[in-house]
């Protein structure tokens, strides 16, 4: 059981997080459902991380919402906002789920995983090595689209998590990637990370 | 592994990418009904609703028509366990665009939340003299030329979750999302 903490309030617009919810809901499914079929607890682990962060992000909407209400007619108003944040709340509910599927050990049909390689693209997760040559790049410098088709999609730094990372952002030793493209394109990339492979084919 | 048995595995993954795909388009349609206010998303979110439940059971009909052994029952329930996900994504999406389709006037929160956007959606349908047609999402560089992001294609009534490898279509509806002065821009590229 992971240790439960005390929530404080802090403003933050709605907008924010409505937005944030939104791109850690569409994370979480993406790694949940790379976890399952391709039966990678790592990946399973931090799709659990992220549902503790919506968790969070719910609590605090719903206390804006209620700093905000006064009257009966902004109650009425704002009972859509509190919805949608469980709305929001149920979709990383479901991530987790799929993740469970790796976490207690039921599994997918092997076959399953082989067909579903061949038609979706695939997520990896990597720790970046101390003498990865990606350290100290900048995202849009290391051109990984254009040079093996493949898209850092998140990364986790420490507790943080970046996700949709801007293109200036530079890669940090010790930071985990987590990002997506064909298999061929992943494989190499892993080992870029890793500091297996020390140079940047063109 | 016989044929047939490698074709039925085949098309229960064929069966889930587009249960996978209906439920994670009707999140991404619904979330942009909401942050643009926009009514008419959030009615292709509940049309889309409909098509999912029938596509689940299909999928779950397909599944339990395995004819698998005992023991290999568990990797048999673990692909039940994703069909039941993507339905709850799926109700989780319906009830965000139920709240857009309400229509309570928003909160000055969330409106303040809404004009920030200064984003419109809009519809285009592709005509057949458009230089859209027949080439991937990836290769018409829509963003670039318009500032707008196809949020769905809809093609002979069905719904296209866009990706960089979809080929555009003569008669598809581009659902696109981005700001206003965008509009006319698109409208030129799909309708010229």
């Amino acid at each position: 059981m992971p240790r439960l903490e005390r929530i404080e309030y802090k403003p933050i617009s709605v907008r924010e997080l409505f937005l944030e919810m939104k791109n850690l809901s569409e994370l979480m499914i993406d790694l949940a459902y790379s976890a399952a079929l391709f039966n990678d607890k790592e990946l399973a682990e931090d799709v659990l991380e992220l549902e503790n962060r919506v968790d969070i992000l719910t609590y605090l909407l719903d206390m804006e919402i209620m700093i905000a209400a006064r009257d009966a007619e902004d109650a009425e108003k704002l009972a859509g906002v509190s919805k949608v944040a469980s709305a929001a709340d149920k979709i990383s509910d479901a991530a987790a789920d799929i993740a469970a599927i790796v976490t207690q050990n039921i599994g997918i049909h092997p076959i399953v995983s082989e067909v579903f390689e061949k038609v979706e693209e695939r997520l990896t997760r990597a720790k970046v090595n101390e003498d990865s040559i990606l350290i100290g790049k900048q995202i849009d410098e290391l051109d990984l689209a254009a040079r093996m088709g493949v898209d850092i999609i998140a990364i986790r730094r420490n507790k943080d998590w970046l996700i949709n990372p801007e293109d200036t952002e530079r890669v940090k030793g010790g930071d985990i990637l987590i990002a997506r493209g064909a298999p061929f394109g992943i494989k190499e990339f892993k080992e870029l990370v890793e500091g297996k492979l020390q140079r940047l084919e063109d | 592994m016989s044929r047939k048995h490698r074709k039925h595995f085949e098309e229960i993954v064929e069966r889930f990418v587009e249960l996978k795909d209906t439920s994670e388009l009707m999140m991404d349609l619904a979330y942009s009904s909401l942050l643009l206010n926009s009514k008419e998303l959030a009615e292709d979110v509940q049309e889309l609703e409909e098509h999912m439940d029938k596509l689940h059971t299909n999928f779950e009909l397909l599944v339990l028509s395995s004819g698998f052994k005992p023991e290999e029952a568990k990797s048999f329930l673990g692909l039940i366990r994703l069909g039941v996900v993507t339905e709850k994504i799926a109700d989780a999406a319906a009830e965000i665009a139920e709240v857009v389709l309400r229509g309570i006037k928003p909160h000055p929160v969330l409106k303040l939340a809404i004009e920030e956007a200064e984003e419109t959606v809009t519809y285009v349908q592709v005509t057949e003299n458009s230089q859209l047609v027949n080439n991937t999402l990836r290769e018409a560089h829509i963003p670039e030329e318009t500032g707008m992001w196809v949020l769905a294609i809809r093609r002979k009534g069905k719904y296209v979750r866009p990706k960089p490898h979809t080929k555009i279509e003569t008669g598809d509806v581009l659902i696109a999302s981005g700001y206003a002065e965008g509009e006319e821009d698109l409208k030129k590229l799909a309708s010229p």
